[in-house]
């Protein structure tokens, strides 16, 4: 007995390391270097800007010292974030087309994502094609085309947050379809199904059926506009009109082309924390209405799913 | 159970919109592109009749894209800032999309949130970030001067002033375009890796193949749709990107496409050639756009199928 | 043939015929614009006499002043202010005091704003298709009858500006706009070199051959010099640096060298354009600059970031008949909905107070006003003696003077094209 339980080989350390090192189809410790390497790489220097948001110093680089100064003050020789009437004015501005490009977006989406999932006739194809096509039109072709469009054809269209928000929308659509129909094949035709059999109305089976279930998706989608939108720069530069509809990112560009202060620091990071909210209020919405399922899907596939 | 008619119904708002919206403008920059210049406020004018169409500027424009020529040697410079951010993105993209996708049982969750995280980040704060680090002062400068990596940079030519980073480097437009992209890039590599199946590679391994013959021969094939279109992803917008570099270089010797048709919007010329340049550049990612929407395409059909 | 087929090839050939036969260059732009159905009489100078330029009106030089017809009436004399709501400033960022705009904000009940433009053609262009409508905007004089003719602007009532009285007679009726119809002045300046004596080490007013010679021996102050991002003023220092002193040429060949002398500067210095040198020469960020006469004023009194840095700054100014010297105008905007108070503001900005806090608070560019005397400035200490040549009197605008001013519709394509060029960095 004592034999058997001394066969169990007594693995000591060295022979663990050996087979560590040995067994080549074991955890490869080059890549886990460069993945958080890379990671360190990706979230660092954003940690610095929001460090540098609180410098007492007109410097981005030297570090004086701490200071909320850049956020609160009221003293008129600082642009301070809460207090500038121009950062101020970006971050409404921002905040504002973000909004009302979820109202608009997210609703005109969903129904182009149920109406391309399920249409069969014809024009269903180009119709698809139309609506992937803003997915991959680079922003400079987009930012120049509607300036032309705003300016020589449709030119009741006032340039500023009408043109900046029209223009908006026009992007966020298609991401809205690809989320919402993500969802909708995993939903699969079934549950309608089983409501007609049970005597629903199609009307019933659409409000009370498929629109709960796809109800995770839609508040996902919404997230993501929202986010999409308040980083929006392209368009919101070509469409803007001035002072008056300057959004934060062409706030922090102006800024960094000129002379940047740590409140430019200041109004990214503050921006930044509002859409880490909103994605994360999305996300938990989300798993909270999808508690329980099982299959496809967590919100993170669908958003890595955007890129296939 | 639905009515036929419900459905194409339900997409009409979504797909007018778009006509209005997208298509229209896409047609408004043809139509300018080979329109005319009104001599007054020098602004242009667009021809919305084909057979108006007045091909003068076009040719203007393929003159100066003659090799030699100004547009080209600004075309070139893309190319270059493009291919070889492409490259650094998939040297460091693709053993971080592997490792998450393959390896990281316990860590899987936590990398993806922080792989994420750059998408909800703004890109002009990356940007900034840089600015912070780089400038005279910051620590990124002084981790590179520290180190040494600045005078073997210096050294090789691919920086031409070690205390200056931030003024007409192509090395800093391109570590920001990789910085900036890599993300965009990862992400649909990391799904398409993630849904290769482990069997595929335990047979190889039961085969007697070694590690990195079973990545080459089998991995690495498998996820080619997800490396193409990671790279499509992120080429198409870098062609069009201008914010890049006036953020972290600001100099002329550093401009790509983008700028030259920021420049001739804003800066005054001939909004034509404005207009010309976008076209030529929009035929060019044509292809590539193409490609990618029919990928897609397809995908979408054989889900609904 | 079907007539339906001729029709086609006819138009077929037109277009053929067209692409085929544009062997372009950079001269033959005029020629596409002479093709493109343009509707002003004479304008390319044709047919003998004096050139004119955008909607055939003549250019303005000093010797040849021109008077500039109103397009519609002005609006009536009497009426109140409009008050509530924005009043918006189309401008060089940077280029007035918000607390001067603060008081006139309030004095009239509206809350002022000012949308920047990068520069004055980006500006322009800007006001053309319509992308900004702002209540009244900067100008200067070699785009004032382009947008004149382009009825960008109003004309005005001068009724409501009395405030015309403070300033140099010369410039009450000035060559580009006898009768003050379209614009009143702001400021005058002249274009020169700033530099910091604590890291460029020649002796840039006594430079031979000339002084803007140093830009393309600048190698030791790589990374730190800058042109000003101006069409006009850039190619204008590349023609003065050869010795031209027509800084209104249309000579395709004397452009096309400017720029390619311009081009040089990138190998030689890495030259940078940029209009913010107020900021960036006092900041250490750039020690060579082409600059306004305003500049290290302004940045001597306002953006300095210590006391010893004042003394460091220097402008060196061409002089009287050797550099360009300009003035910018305000004019008011045909998008404007509150005209009576727009004519309000030129007034106000006239008045000597106001002016004066401007100048010396904040802005460094002299008003061209009678009450304002640079020499007194001088003596009281408030202009160190350093820059005594940033400031400018009425001898300056002379006969001799180099201004620049209007070209022909093809020689502002020439130009602009020109600076595009040189903006490639190729």
């Amino acid at each position: 007995m004592s034999q058997t339980v001394a066969h169990a080989p007594a693995v000591g350390y060295v022979q663990r390391l050996r087979g560590r090192l040995g067994n080549r189809w074991g955890k490869p410790r080059f890549l886990v270097l460069v993945t958080w390497g890379y990671i360190v790489w990706s979230i660092v220097p954003v940690l610095v800007a929001i460090q540098f948001s609180f410098n007492d110093s007109r410097s981005l680089s030297v570090w004086h010292g701490f200071t909320l100064k850049w956020y609160t003050s009221t003293d008129p020789s600082i642009d301070s974030v809460f207090h500038s009437a121009d950062l101020h004015g970006a971050l409404e501005q921002s905040l504002k087309l973000a909004g009302l490009d979820v109202l608009i977006a997210t609703p005109i989406g969903v129904f182009l994502a149920l109406g391309l999932a399920r249409w069969r006739g014809r024009g269903s194809g180009a119709s698809n094609f139309l609506m992937l096509f803003p997915l991959v039109t680079p922003e400079i072709v987009a930012g120049v085309s509607l300036l032309i469009l705003f300016s020589r054809l449709l030119r009741f269209v006032p340039f500023g947050t009408v043109a900046q928000l029209l223009g908006h929308v026009t992007f966020s659509i298609s991401y809205v379809v690809v989320i919402v129909r993500g969802r909708l094949f995993s939903i699969g035709p079934s549950y309608e199904e089983a409501a007609a059999d049970l005597g629903a109305a199609p009307a019933a089976a659409l409000y009370r059926v498929l629109l709960p279930l796809l109800l995770p998706a839609i508040v996902a989608s919404a997230a993501i506009v929202f986010a999409i939108s308040i980083d929006d720069f392209v368009i919101s530069q070509w469409l803007s009109s001035g002072a008056n509809s300057t959004t934060v990112p062409v706030a922090i560009y102006a800024a960094t082309r000129a002379t940047p202060e740590p409140s430019t620091d200041g109004i990214a990071t503050v921006i930044m924390l509002i859409t880490l909210l909103s994605v994360i209020a999305g996300v938990l919405v989300y798993r909270i209405f999808t508690r329980g399922e099982s299959g496809r899907g967590s919100a993170v596939d669908d958003i890595a799913g955007l890129g296939i | 159970m639905y009515p036929r008619w419900l459905w194409p119904l339900s997409a009409l708002p979504g797909v007018v919109w778009l006509l209005i919206l997208f298509l229209l403008p896409l047609y408004a920059v043809l139509a300018l592109a080979f329109g005319t210049v009104d001599p007054i406020l020098l602004s242009g004018v667009p021809a919305w009749n084909p057979l108006d169409w007045n091909p003068g500027w076009m040719s203007h424009v393929l003159d100066l894209l003659v090799p030699g020529n100004i547009l080209w040697d600004v075309f070139l410079r893309t190319c270059r800032y493009v291919v070889i951010s492409l490259v650094g993105c998939i040297l460091i993209g693709y053993p971080v999309a592997y490792y998450v996708a393959r390896h990281a049982s316990r860590t899987k969750s936590l990398l993806l949130i922080l792989l994420v995280l750059p998408f909800w980040i703004s890109y002009l704060m990356r940007m900034l970030a840089w600015i912070n680090l780089l400038s005279p002062g910051g620590y990124g400068l002084r981790f590179l001067s520290d180190t040494g990596i600045s005078s073997v940079l210096h050294h090789l030519g691919i920086i031409s002033d070690p205390s200056n980073y931030l003024s007409g480097q192509s090395f800093t437009v391109i570590l920001a375009l990789i910085y900036g992209y890599i993300p965009f890039f990862i992400l649909p590599l990391y799904a398409s890796l993630d849904r290769i199946d482990q069997s595929h590679l335990e047979a190889a391994r039961d085969l007697g193949a070694s590690p990195f013959r079973a990545f080459l021969h089998v991995t690495l094939p498998l996820s080619k749709t997800g490396l193409l279109g990671g790279a499509v992803l992120i080429t198409l917008p870098m062609f069009g990107d201008y914010y890049t570099p006036n953020i972290v270089s600001g100099a002329p010797s550093t401009t790509m496409i983008g700028n030259q048709i920021d420049l001739y919007f804003h800066g005054g010329p001939q909004p034509t050639i404005g207009a010309a340049i976008t076209v030529l550049l929009a035929g060019f990612l044509m292809i590539l756009m193409l490609y990618y929407m029919r990928t897609v395409h397809r995908a979408s059909r054989e889900l609904a199928a | 043939m079907h007539p339906k087929e001729r029709r086609l090839a006819t138009t077929r050939r037109d277009f053929l015929l067209r692409s085929g036969g544009a062997a372009v260059s950079l001269s033959s732009i005029s020629g596409l614009l002479a093709a493109c159905g343009s509707t002003t009489p004479a304008d390319n100078g044709a047919g003998g006499g004096w050139p004119t330029g955008a909607g055939g009106i003549p250019l303005a030089r000093p010797s040849h002043p021109v008077t500039l017809e109103r397009w519609e009436a002005p609006i009536a004399s009497g009426m109140k202010p409009e008050t509530g709501g924005t009043f918006t400033i189309f401008n060089y960022p940077e280029y007035i005091d918000t607390a001067v705009l603060k008081a006139f904000g309030k004095k009239y009940g509206v809350t002022v704003k000012v949308t920047p433009f990068d520069d004055i053609t980006t500006g322009v262009t800007k006001l053309a298709s319509g992308t900004v409508s702002p209540d009244v905007t900067e100008m200067t004089p070699d785009l004032l009858p382009r947008v004149v003719a382009g009825k960008l602007v109003k004309p005005l009532n001068l009724d409501y500006i009395p405030n015309l009285k403070n300033v140099w007679s010369g410039f009450r009726s000035p060559y580009y706009d006898v009768g003050s119809r379209y614009g009143v002045p702001y400021t005058v300046y002249s274009t020169g070199i700033a530099y910091r004596t604590d890291r460029v080490k020649e002796d840039i007013p006594n430079l031979k051959p000339n002084p803007w010679d140093i830009f393309w021996h600048a190698q030791a102050y790589k990374g730190k010099t800058a042109l000003l991002s101006e069409v006009r003023e850039t190619i204008a220092m590349a023609l003065l640096h050869r010795g031209i002193k027509d800084i209104n040429t249309e000579d395709p060949k004397r452009v096309n060298q400017a720029v390619k002398d311009l081009q040089e500067l990138y190998k030689v210095c890495s030259i940078k354009v940029g209009d913010l040198q107020y900021q960036t020469v006092p900041e250490d960020k750039a020690w060579l600059n082409q600059a306004w006469s305003g500049d290290m004023l302004a940045g001597y009194l306002y953006y300095l970031p210590n006391k010893e840095t004042g003394k460091l700054l220097r402008f060196w100014n061409p002089g009287y008949g050797n550099g360009p010297i300009g003035s910018d105008l305000w004019s008011i905007c045909s998008t404007t909905k509150k005209p009576v108070l727009a004519h309000l503001f030129l007034n106000y900005m006239l008045d000597n107070g106001v002016a004066y806090k401007n100048f010396v608070d904040f802005n460094g560019y002299q008003p061209p006003l009678d009450e304002i005397q640079p020499e007194t400035l001088i003596s009281k200490g408030v202009i160190p003696e350093s820059l005594a040549d940033s400031v400018l009197t009425e001898r300056d605008f002379g006969g001799k003077a180099l201004v620049e001013g209007p070209l022909t519709t093809a020689g502002q394509s020439l130009w602009q094209d020109g600076y595009a060029t040189f903006q490639s960095g190729a």
